[in-house]
């Protein structure tokens, strides 16, 4: 919200040191956060207030006339060629040489077709003012000649932008401001002076009824005859601009101005379109109206109307309709002074899409006891602006009058939720100052509340407050330090063992949306076919394409991440991410499951030094989730293939489960033909693997003293079908069931076909033996390895190299 | 082995004196210890020549034999020193060589390079770790939450003109995108009585999206309630944060603020430690563009209708709550200066931020 401190200097006396930034300190400390002070009128220096001595014609031309014009004791004669110079007596703006203009512009005395000319009368445009460029600005007779035009029309302020948090209804205004000003400084506020005008007696006349009174607790009608409808003048029409709203004629400007200063919202009707009398009703089924922005809404009937003998005449609290508007041949108003109740209006504004500074503050809650100054106070003002009169006879529904409010608040509760040992005394002070009541109650107060303050309802409130006058700022103190220490569990400690893990194998840790694009779960899915992947939840109100369903796989993520580094030209990318994925529950149940996954996405060349490295394959793959599952602590992961998950290449790719089953993840090439739909170019190998699995399947870490005795290694080399995996192979040997084999591993995994037979591998397999009580003899040795080799050929068919 | 001072015991002298001397020249050639050793063999040996010559003792007569023992050992003892002398300048010249080796210590070294932590990651375990020492647990919960756990336990109904401030994100079956981590607050006060002590990091979802916002983003808060916890204990414990995350010579300043879920509330500011708040530096400092202040959170006391909402006795306990934005508290920690790198994933901005 935008706050003239102009405007505030009118309503509050503030002490001589407090300028700008003061003011917006102490604002800001008390919890009216000034986000910015914009100085105004600062680029026009030097214009003066002249009055018209005289006008005669140009010699040289037509249209430029000869002004004579007096400013203190100066006289000149200034060439102008505007249409509207104003008889003798009347006050314009002169800009003589030397004065500033905005853009930095200079004035000096230049000859305009042969009469030289000091400086211009200017109009507003040319002062920045505002875009009206027809004719020069002609001041009020008030202005004196020779004052500095800036001051008079109030263009020199300060506008402040004041974050106003929406329990504080009362601060959206000039005055609510002014009041915390006042409670700050310790001075009082000043109401705003309601102009003098005529009164009559009758003539309009109109009837009110509330149909709905828990919509509409309060209806007002003021009557303002014999209007005139023109312009502003400038000094009002620079404060409503200086606020962020637009002048539009003098009678709604009197409604949007007294709005801004009391943050009363009104509405000026044009009295001479009304028919009947005003009722406030919901709408009826079916009901359509079109409102002054000329769009025609249909309504329904939780929407709440001011309606006349014709129907819906104004959305209340949102926004008048086009057949009632205020237009140039208005000579007769009734002016509306309401409250409606909050939701209702939150709830239409909402669904119509029509925020206004009206329905911003009947959502927040307006002061129904402060309807009648703020009517008496525009009422007047738009008379005063557009020549008219009062009628008397002002017609006050009041149907739910606001309950007086009041709030006990005892020392010791005040004492416990503050931490601060106040005396009585100062808690009757603080809040004195912020209008309430107190009066004497047990160990401690029963506080009235003023009814602009909404927010206040228990004892809580009342503590921040007494805080908020200035504790807040206060420096902590040191005997309230908590630490206490104790051993805690981190449920987040799975996840980030998974983090470090990966980080310590090479990976770079990438933070994606968990939301992706339906096209990016379609082309993992299969086009859906694996619905658990497929059919993520979906978001209701998505901001856009990208966000529209929960990831059911950290794969969307990493493959977008990866696109992206490759098209910057990084070439080696080992990127992982940690975090939940969202899938439907499997029982149908509405919550669906969340759970933590970990997953990586690895392209490029092996690391090769001082060369190029080799093209990365599935066993560089393998090493990085050998290496989290040796860190989570299992030890003897199988990994069965082929993978199931269908993004995967069905002949480079497995799951792999704990030792008693657990399915713990998925690893593989990615398939070429999802590579494509991912839009990468390039060989890609992924594994994703689930947290909260792998911690359950964690053995506890036992070790073993390193063996006393020497161990005698054989190694045996051999060719065998091209299908037997070396699980198979290893299971086989282990089968011999030989105490003193106490390691086997693969040498080499040999598939050249100019060397091997068709349908063949070769292997090398590299076994230790050892007593844990004796160093072997190679006979032992020989005799283990025998029958560990004999439990292989007699499994498989093998032909010994 | 015969020759023409066989027979005579001065003759043997000489033999035994010229043997030592043939050796040392045959010694000077051989690079390699077995060489040596076989060469000593050839000399002293069963077979040698020393035990050859002293074959021929018993041709001399016994009261020479003496003069020619000792010959006899002299030569023994000078190709034993020969040896000794020849291995140990072998030993010499090789260890010469081993140590005249030397590397290009600039070349980098050999390998895949340790990976990395995300900022995002690493800002959070550092403000965990904080917490972990205060005597704080570390709770989490689903990103899918029940508007009820989202809201309306948190003192903000529908319709609350709160529920503006966060334009909330919704999916299907009436459940939505939690707008802040604190439902994690009202799951655990619905989990078990107090006192509770809580950090709770995360995921969170608003609907915005722009240069300064994200619609996912990550956020700590924290929960402490119990019999006399006070607003005092609140900001003490706000200021020995900030100061073991900034440094410190850190301080605090809270302002009034709003909040639904917390009576009284306030903002959090901790003074700028890049220029610690303090003029000069503080006029043309970027960090806190000159307001000495940083904006690092919000804070407040448990509004006892959450605490009612929750089935707590608001006459029995207080609390206080407080929370952060984590990407706000990493860009402040590492200079970090554009809100959508954390989100790019570029590796060149990532490899930045060593595991560790």
């Amino acid at each position: 919200m935008k706050i003239s401190l102009n405007w505030l200097r009118e309503l509050v006396e503030l002490p001589s040191e407090v300028d700008a930034e003061r003011a917006a300190a102490a604002l800001t400390g008390q919890g009216l956060e000034v986000e910015g002070i914009e100085p105004k009128g600062r680029e026009i220096s030097g214009l003066v207030v002249a009055e018209v001595l005289g006008i005669r014609p140009h010699p040289g031309a037509d249209k430029l006339r000869i002004v004579r014009v007096r400013a203190g004791k100066r006289e000149e004669d200034v060439v102008c060629g505007a249409p509207n110079v104003p008889p003798p007596g009347n006050r314009v703006c002169w800009a003589p040489p030397g004065a500033r203009l905005p853009g930095g512009r200079t004035l000096d005395a230049r000859e305009v077709r042969g009469v030289l000319s000091p400086g211009m009368l200017c109009s507003e445009s040319e002062m920045g003012l505002s875009e009206a460029a027809e004719g020069i600005l002609i001041l009020p007779p008030t202005a004196g000649p020779g004052d500095d035009v800036a001051r008079v029309v109030g263009a020199v302020d300060d506008v402040f932008e004041v974050n106003v948090t929406p329990n504080r209804p009362d601060a959206l205004s000039h005055l609510g401001i002014a009041r915390e000003l006042a409670a700050h400084f310790g001075t009082r506020v000043r109401l705003p002076e309601v102009d003098q005008v005529p009164e009559v007696d009758g003539g309009l006349a109109m009837d009110v009824d509330i149909a709905d009174a828990q919509g509409c607790p309060r209806y007002t009608a003021r009557f303002i005859t014999g209007l005139t409808l023109a312009p502003s003048p400038i000094s009002l029409r620079l404060r409503l601009a200086y606020c962020g709203m637009r002048a539009i004629s003098n009678v709604v400007d009197a409604t949007n101005y007294v709005l801004l200063e009391t943050g009363h919202p009104l509405h000026a009707f044009d009295f001479d379109k009304l028919q009947g009398r005003i009722v406030v009703r919901r709408a009826r089924e079916g009901e359509r109206m079109t409102t002054l922005d000329g769009q025609e809404r249909a309504l329904i009937p939780e929407d709440l109307l001011i309606t006349d003998a014709r129907g819906p005449v104004a959305i209340a609290g949102i926004m008048g309709g086009a057949t009632s508007e205020v237009s140039a041949a208005t000579r007769n108003v009734l002016l509306e002074a309401a409250t409606f109740e909050p939701r209702s209006i939150r709830r239409t504004a909402k669904r119509l899409g029509i925020p206004s500074e009206a329905s911003y503050r009947y959502e927040r809650g307006v002061d129904a006891n402060g309807i009648p100054f703020a009517s008496l106070r525009a009422a007047s003002l738009m008379a005063k602006l557009g020549g008219g009169s009062l009628v008397r006879g002002t017609v006050d529904r009041f149907p739910r009058p606001p309950a007086k409010v009041t709030v006990p608040l005892s020392l010791t509760k005040l004492r416990r939720v503050s931490g601060v040992d106040y005396d009585i005394t100062f808690a009757i002070q603080q809040l004195t100052r912020l209008g309430m009541g107190c009066k004497p109650q047990g160990d401690g107060l029963l506080v009235t509340v003023p009814s602009y303050r909404p927010d206040i309802s228990i004892a809580e409130d009342l503590v921040e407050e007494i805080l908020r006058m200035g504790e807040y700022g206060k420096p902590a103190r040191k005997d309230r330090i908590a630490s206490n220490a104790t051993e805690l569990a981190n449920p987040e400690g799975s996840a980030d063992r998974a983090r470090r893990l990966l980080a310590g194998a090479g990976l770079s840790e990438i933070v994606t949306w968990a939301f992706v694009p339906k096209a990016a779960l379609a082309a993992i899915s299969g086009d859906g076919k694996n619905a658990t992947l497929g059919q993520g939840i979906t978001l209701r109100n998505p901001i856009s394409a990208d966000y529209e369903v929960m990831r059911t796989s950290l794969l969307p993520g990493l493959a977008e991440a990866l696109k992206r580094n490759l098209s910057r030209g990084v070439a080696d990318a080992w990127l992982f991410e940690v975090g939940p994925v969202v899938r439907r529950s499997p029982g149908g149940d509405a919550t669906p499951v969340e759970n933590n996954h970990a997953a990586g996405l690895l392209a490029g060349r092996r690391s090769g030094w001082l060369k190029p490295g080799e093209p990365l394959d599935f066993y560089d793959l393998k090493s990085v989730v050998e290496d989290v599952l040796r860190g989570f602590g299992i030890a003897d992961a199988r990994f069965v293939s082929p993978g199931t998950e269908p993004f995967l290449h069905p002949g480079v790719s497995a799951r792999f489960l704990s030792p008693l089953g657990a399915a713990l993840g998925c690893l593989g090439e990615l398939d070429p033909r999802v590579l494509r739909k991912l839009g990468i170019e390039t060989a890609a190998f992924y594994f994703e693997l689930q947290v909260a699995a792998l911690a359950g399947a964690a053995a506890p870490l036992r070790t073993a003293a390193p063996p006393r005795f020497p161990a005698v290694s054989r190694d045996v080399s051999f060719w065998i079908d091209l299908a037997t995996e070396a699980a198979a192979q290893r299971a086989a040997f282990l089968s011999a069931a030989e105490p003193l084999l106490c390691d086997l591993g693969v040498l080499e995994d040999f598939r050249d076909p100019k060397y091997v037979p068709a349908g063949k591998k070769g292997v090398l397999w590299s076994m230790t033996y050892r007593a844990p009580d004796r160093t072997l003899t190679d006979a032992e040795a020989d005799d283990a390895h025998r029958r560990v080799v004999s439990a292989l050929s007699s499994t498989f068919p093998i032909q010994i190299r | 082995m015969a020759s023409e001072g066989a027979g005579t015991a001065q003759g043997l002298v000489l033999l035994f004196e010229s043997l030592a001397s043939v050796f040392s020249t045959e010694i000077a050639t051989l690079q390699t210890e077995p060489e040596i050793r076989l060469a000593q063999a050839r000399y002293l040996g069963k077979k040698g020549k020393a035990t050859e010559l002293m074959k021929q003792l018993g041709r001399i007569p016994p009261g020479d034999r003496p003069a020619v023992g000792a010959a006899a050992n002299r030569a023994r003892e000078s190709i034993e020193k020969l040896v000794e002398e020849r291995l140990a300048g072998l030993a010499e010249a090789s260890l010469a060589g081993e140590l005249a080796r030397s590397v290009d210590v600039t070349l980098p070294g050999r390998g895949r390079r340790a990976g990395t932590i995300h900022p995002l990651s690493r800002v959070r375990m550092e403000i965990e770790q904080i917490f972990l020492g205060m005597g704080y647990e570390v709770r989490t919960g689903p990103l899918i939450e029940t508007e009820w756990n989202n809201f309306d336990a948190l003192n903000t109904p529908a319709d609350h003109p709160a529920r503006d401030m966060q334009d909330t994100f919704f999916v299907e079956g009436g459940l939505i995108l939690r707008s802040h981590t604190s439902p994690v607050q009202i799951r655990t006060m619905l989990a078990g009585p107090p006192p509770v002590k809580i950090i709770a990091p995360g995921n969170v979802f608003r609907r915005d999206d722009d240069a300064t916002h994200t619609p996912m983003f990550p956020q700590c808060e924290g929960l402490h309630v119990d019999k006399n916890v006070s607003f005092e204990d609140l900001k003490a414990t706000l200021i020995t944060f900030v100061q073991r995350f900034f440094g410190p010579q850190t301080d605090i300043r809270l302002r009034p603020s709003f909040f639904p879920f917390t009576e009284p509330s306030a903002e959090v500011d901790a003074s700028c430690f890049l220029c610690q708040g303090k003029p000069p530096a503080r006029a043309t400092c970027r960090l806190c563009k000159g307001t000495g202040w940083l904006e690092i959170g919000g804070s407040g006391m448990v509004h006892p209708n959450v605490l009612a909402a929750v089935g707590y006795d608001k006459y029995d306990v207080t609390g206080f709550a407080f929370g952060m934005g984590l990407s706000r508290m990493a860009m402040l920690k590492y200079g970090v200066t554009d809100l959508r790198l954390f989100y790019e994933n570029d590796l060149r901005f990532l490899q930045q931020f060593p595991a560790g």
